[in-house]
């Protein structure tokens, strides 16, 4: 009875989002400039909801509390990492959508492409950012999965509740493109905003009469859990400001979120987003409530299972209609952002690697039905993923941000008047998949306390700098013959 | 130059600030020092980056 109740209110509410977001889709339309980048018509109020929709996913709302809990402070990581990135954008992403709109460009892969006259750049590029793409889409399956386990009181298990969060995010995000997104994302935000404030302020007051009780009793419980290990330990000071550096620069990188940018209206779009968005922040402070609630309320939930904290709270002491508004919170808060995401990696590589690459697909109409057909492809990706290896939440999302991460080089370099050869951001980027690779094989994400990816960043930028001055050398001598003398 | 400077500000200090800021005392509206030194700096970023964008506009 209490499974069907919250089920249902998830269910109608899913069902809900998805006629509205399709009334405002102005549904009928193949046009990939419209399906991809929303017609590059988004103005600053609709932009910032799309970013936060991509942006604030089932990672803040599971996966944040699910480190204030298991980890405690090295959790604070998140807030920060925003903020950073959106300074940074402020500066980086206008030049980037002027580029774009000049040359009509769609996706991250075409602007390499453009930028160093190398379709076989472009091809590397979009490979690597789908291929990064997929732990990313595995994250918001896990959250969903999570969700839907705990809001059907466990009498759905893992294989059924998989099952049908994978058949939920293809659906939604083949019905929806990317305007549907845009406004399934507002629905989404508003109820996400209700469900973190009642989680971070409703649960605290309960248990512990305000939330800087939650505070006091994590602090008499454990007194260092709210402050970092002041050394080279895996997750001390030292990974924190290393994790905060490598991931505020990969935080554009993802191609989905590379390609919203092109969908503004006007770079002043980007500026305003970029001093707004860092409020957005402070909801995941809620978030850390929640999950010190849990830690006090709920102990014991060991390695990927503290990614179920908070929930685990809500349906042992709240009824079964309020588990259902806060799962249909988050459900949408996995939906949103995978359709967004599986949208990004299927259209990247239906554009630059079956299209360009491969000649097939290059008609408007047959680019759509490729994205289409790969968006399902992704999704089976994702859950091959999650039936291999059962990471948590934030593992998955750092082992995508290590990966595209490595295209920041190469994009810092394309806005300069002195570009350095394709190959050379070729190699660069190969190199830091490489190091990526192997860390990640040693099962090693920190070294000297330093978060891993850093390293990987190091060698590309080594690697590219290298190849660069190799190709220099190799070229003077046809471009300028010396003199005889 | 100006404006990066100004912007790094706020960065910096959600970075490279955070092992100086790394303590439970004293409390702010009983957050521990380390999570109000964040939550503040995430408050300021829009303040520095808004002076940016003034900056740019009325040269």
């Amino acid at each position: 009875m209490n499974a069907a109740v919250s089920l249902g209110i998830v269910a109608l509410g899913i069902l809900g989002v998805l006629v509205f977001a399709t009334l405002g889709a102005r549904r009928g339309e193949v046009d990939p400039q419209e399906f991809i980048v929303g017609g590059r018509s988004f103005g600053a109020l609709f932009l910032w909801i799309l970013l936060a929709g991509e942006i604030y996913t089932s990672f803040t709302f599971l996966g944040a509390a699910g480190w204030a809990y298991g980890k405690g402070a090295p959790a604070f990581y998140i807030m920060c990492y925003g903020t950073v990135a959106y300074a940074i954008s402020y500066f980086l992403l206008p030049p980037i959508w002027k580029i774009g709109k000049e040359r009509g460009l769609l996706t991250q892969a075409d602007f390499f492409i453009e930028r160093y006259g190398s379709p076989r750049l472009g091809l590397l590029v979009a490979c690597v950012g789908f291929v990064f793409l997929v732990p990313y889409v595995t994250l918001q399956l896990s959250g969903l999965e999570i969700l839907l386990r705990i809001a059907g009181y466990s009498t759905l298990d893992s294989t059924a509740t998989v099952g049908i969060a994978f058949a939920l995010m293809t659906a939604f995000v083949s019905l929806n493109g990317l305007r549907g997104t845009a406004w399934a994302s507002v629905v989404k935000d508003v109820l996400v905003l209700a469900a973190v404030l009642f989680a971070g302020i409703a649960l605290p007051i309960r248990f512990f009469g305000s939330p800087a009780g939650a505070i006091d009793r994590v602090l008499t419980l454990r007194p260092h859990w709210l402050t970092l290990a002041n050394d080279l330990s895996t997750q001390g000071t030292t990974w924190f400001v290393s994790t905060v550096v490598l991931t505020s620069l990969g935080f554009f990188m993802w191609p989905q979120s590379f390609g919203a940018t092109f969908s503004a209206r006007d770079p002043k779009v980007l500026r305003k987003n970029a001093i707004f968005l860092p409020v957005y922040q402070l909801m995941v402070v809620f978030v850390y409530f929640a999950g010190f609630t849990a830690l006090i309320v709920v102990p014991g939930l060991k390695g990927t299972a503290a990614d179920q904290s908070f929930l685990l709270v809500v349906q042992r002491f709240y009824p079964p209609w309020v588990l259902g508004l806060v799962a249909l919170a988050g459900c949408l808060a996995a939906l949103v952002p995978a359709s967004g995401q599986m949208l990004g990696a299927a259209s990247l590589f239906a554009k630059n690697v079956l299209g360009d690459g491969f000649g097939i697909g290059t008609t408007d109409a047959g680019r759509v039905r490729s994205t289409r057909i790969l968006i399902f492809v992704v999704g089976a990706l994702a859950l091959c993923w999650w039936l291999a290896a059962r990471t948590s939440l934030v593992g998955l999302l750092l082992i995508g941000y290590s990966g595209v991460t490595q295209f920041f080089p190469g994009v810092v370099l394309a806005l300069g008047a002195r570009r350095p050869p394709a190959v050379a951001v070729g190699i660069g980027i190969v190199a830091g998949i490489i190091v990526v690779a192997i860390a990640a094989a040693l099962g090693a994400p920190t070294v000297y306390g330093l978060n891993v990816g850093l390293f990987a960043l190091l060698a590309n930028v080594a690697s590219t700098f290298v190849t660069s001055r190799v190709v220099a050398v190799a070229r003077a001598p046809q471009a300028e013959p010396t003199p005889l003398r | 130059m100006q404006r990066y400077a100004l912007a790094a500000i706020p960065v910096a200090m959600l970075t490279f600030g955070i092992p100086f800021a790394n303590r439970i005392e004293p409390r702010v509206f009983g957050l521990p020092f380390l999570l109000a030194w964040i939550v503040v700096w995430i408050l300021l970023t829009p303040a520095f980056l808004a002076l940016v964008e003034r900056g740019e506009t009325t040269p």
